[in-house]
């Protein structure tokens, strides 16, 4: 199996459709991400950005479109056997367990590893890529600053050892000094080899740490490329830049 | 260091000595140590039996909310289950105790007769996600908690008047379960029916606390209470553990009315009372929390055996619906706080 699919993408998504209820967000998009890369996806306000990377975690399900990681079919299936398979979503809102300590959290995203110590060398990583929820262990979640919630948010996502990530706004409502610590830890993390598929307000900033990205408008992906071209290709720049 | 150490446990004591689940658990324990001397041990030993029972039920009732954002108004229906299947097993053994006082099933039989009550009340919870909420989940989510009620004050009416078909509407009731004088604390008679409901009753609510703390499945049903995306993201399959929650709950409901059948003979509207106490207990620790619920139950049990002890059996339903629109005019979150927040908002 893994010799035939030697050659695909670790994530492929084609001609996606999907949405709320009646109301369609997403238009045909078409994505590939492939292993190790550092992948963005940006656009304006509701062009369906988070609704790309939820529709892959398996919270929405998709109208129409394939969507493949490693060379097998994932559109459909419901969120948690996604993550089963290596997926790892970290949302806008984080979906953290307030009244659980940033310890049992950590432990809750390893829940789908059933080796002890598997399980302790995950924890271990995550606190030495976090020092700071190692000194919180056993506060409440519900109880800590936007910035350690985000990073307790990217450590649970981290726990379940995943082949690829998807990040949701991670700056979202951070002081630009602590968005800064976030980005440097996902730049950490792609330095140890995982696939990291980010969604970012932050346009400049963003396109500057990416290898690639996808310039999505009202649900339709506009443009591809390497992030260091998109971030002097004219219409980005008139769009997102101003200039 | 140790100092420190110990003064820190104090200021945590003095803390949560000042808010509200620690005036009312110091105040329960005053009021109880006043009646006890002014009325003599019984009343003590009559709300540690109610209240540990009804614990059982309320925790149940606190878990079907915290979990599935079900307002359960069938859940005496669980109880009445316990009691009818514990009658129906019961009294063949007792006929049987009665024949052969010395034979092993005077001592086993009262614990077979729980444990087909646990699986009798674990069944119906899972035919009754199967049937009729896990079908209404399917079919709509908007206005969920609204139209769940609806469903559980349906199967409510269901179950009570299929008992009454199948079953007859008198009453089925044995006299005991343990044979034996009974034993005497602090000066109280107490039968054995009654001390071991209790000890029943602590044993399920330590074995219940533990699983709910330390193990990956409990863990999991508090991560789903907690947040329901989050825990799909983390690979908690939802569906196992809604219907997990509601056989736990109704399980517990069934224990309940099993080990009370001796107080409560089974008939169709035997589980109305419970249930009524059961909401009290929950509206006041606060709705989807389950410790508190146990706190809870004492609480309203202590405040059932002072009513009819100072009032007049008559009033014990007034007097804790009284307190319960007092705390949700003052404390809408309950005296524990909610464990669940904006559930409602959903």
């Amino acid at each position: 199996m893994d010799l035939a699919n030697g050659d695909a993408m670790l994530l492929e998504v084609k001609n996606l459709n999907a949405g709320y209820g009646f109301l369609q967000i997403l238009r045909d998009v078409s994505l590939t991400v492939d292993t190790g890369e550092y992948v963005c996806l940006v656009g304006p306000n509701g062009a369906g950005k988070s609704t790309t990377l939820k529709t892959i975690a398996g919270l929405v399900a998709p109208m129409s479109g394939e969507i493949l990681f490693k060379g097998e079919p994932i559109d459909g299936l419901p969120g948690n056997q996604v993550a089963r398979k290596g997926i790892a979503f970290v949302s806008e809102e984080m979906n953290l367990f307030v009244n659980m300590t940033v310890q049992e959290n950590l432990a809750m995203g390893a829940y789908t590893i059933r080796d002890k110590k598997l399980q302790k060398d995950r924890l271990e990583f995550v606190y030495d890529l976090f020092p700071r929820l190692d000194e919180r262990r056993s506060q409440l979640a519900g109880t800590m600053s936007g910035g350690e919630r985000k990073m307790l948010a990217i450590g649970r996502g981290l726990m379940s050892n995943p082949t690829l990530l998807l990040v949701d706004e991670p700056s979202f409502g951070l002081a630009p000094l602590l968005t800064e610590s976030v980005f440097q830890s996902l730049d950490t993390l792609i330095k140890r080899g995982v696939t990291i598929m980010l969604v970012e307000q932050n346009v400049t900033k963003t396109l500057a740490v990416t290898d690639r990205g996808y310039v999505l408008e009202n649900g339709r992906i506009e443009l591809s490329g390497k992030s260091s071209d998109l971030a002097c290709d004219a219409h980005v720049r008139k769009v997102f830049l101003g200039v | 260091m140790v100092e420190q150490v110990e003064k820190r446990i104090w200021e945590r004591i003095f803390k949560w000595g000042g808010s509200a689940g620690g005036i009312a658990v110091i105040l329960t324990v005053v009021v109880a140590a006043m009646a006890t001397l002014d009325r003599g041990p019984y009343v003590l030993v009559n709300t540690v039996v109610i209240g540990g029972m009804l614990a059982l039920v309320s925790m149940g009732l606190a878990l079907v909310f915290g979990v599935m954002n079900i307002p359960m108004f069938a859940h005496g229906e669980y109880f009445m289950i316990g009691t009818l299947t514990a009658y129906y097993v019961f009294t063949p053994i007792n006929t049987y105790i009665t024949a052969n006082p010395d034979s092993v099933l005077a001592v086993l039989g009262p614990l077979i007769t729980i444990v087909a009550a646990i699986i009798a009340g674990a069944i119906m919870g899972v035919a009754s996600e199967v049937f009729v909420f896990s079908q209404l989940r399917k079919r709509s989510r908007e206005n969920w908690v609204m139209n769940s009620f609806l469903l559980t004050v349906g199967l409510s009416v269901v179950l009570i008047n299929a008992h009454q078909l199948f079953f007859g509407a008198d009453f089925k009731g044995i006299t005991r379960y343990w044979a034996g004088p009974p034993y005497s604390v602090m000066d109280v008679f107490i039968s054995r029916d009654r001390a071991m409901s209790f000890i029943l009753a602590v044993i399920v609510v330590v074995v219940f606390w533990f699983f709910m703390t330390y193990t990956r499945t409990g863990r999991a049903i508090r991560a789903v209470s907690q947040d329901e995306n989050g825990a799909l993201m983390v690979g908690i399959g939802i569906k196992g553990i809604l219907m997990l929650t509601m056989s736990l709950s109704c399980a517990l409901a069934a224990i309940a009315g099993a080990s009370l059948l001796f107080m409560y003979p089974s008939y169709p509207a035997v589980g109305l009372e419970p249930l009524y106490m059961a909401w009290f207990v929950v509206i006041l620790a606060g709705l989807g929390n389950v410790l508190g619920a146990v706190m809870g139950a004492f609480m309203v049990a202590l405040l059932k055996v002072l009513t009819v002890e100072y009032i007049g059996s008559g009033w014990d339903f007034v007097v804790p619906s009284a307190l319960i629109i007092v705390v949700l005019i003052f404390k809408p979150s309950g005296i524990f706080g909610s464990e669940v927040r904006g559930v409602l908002d959903k």
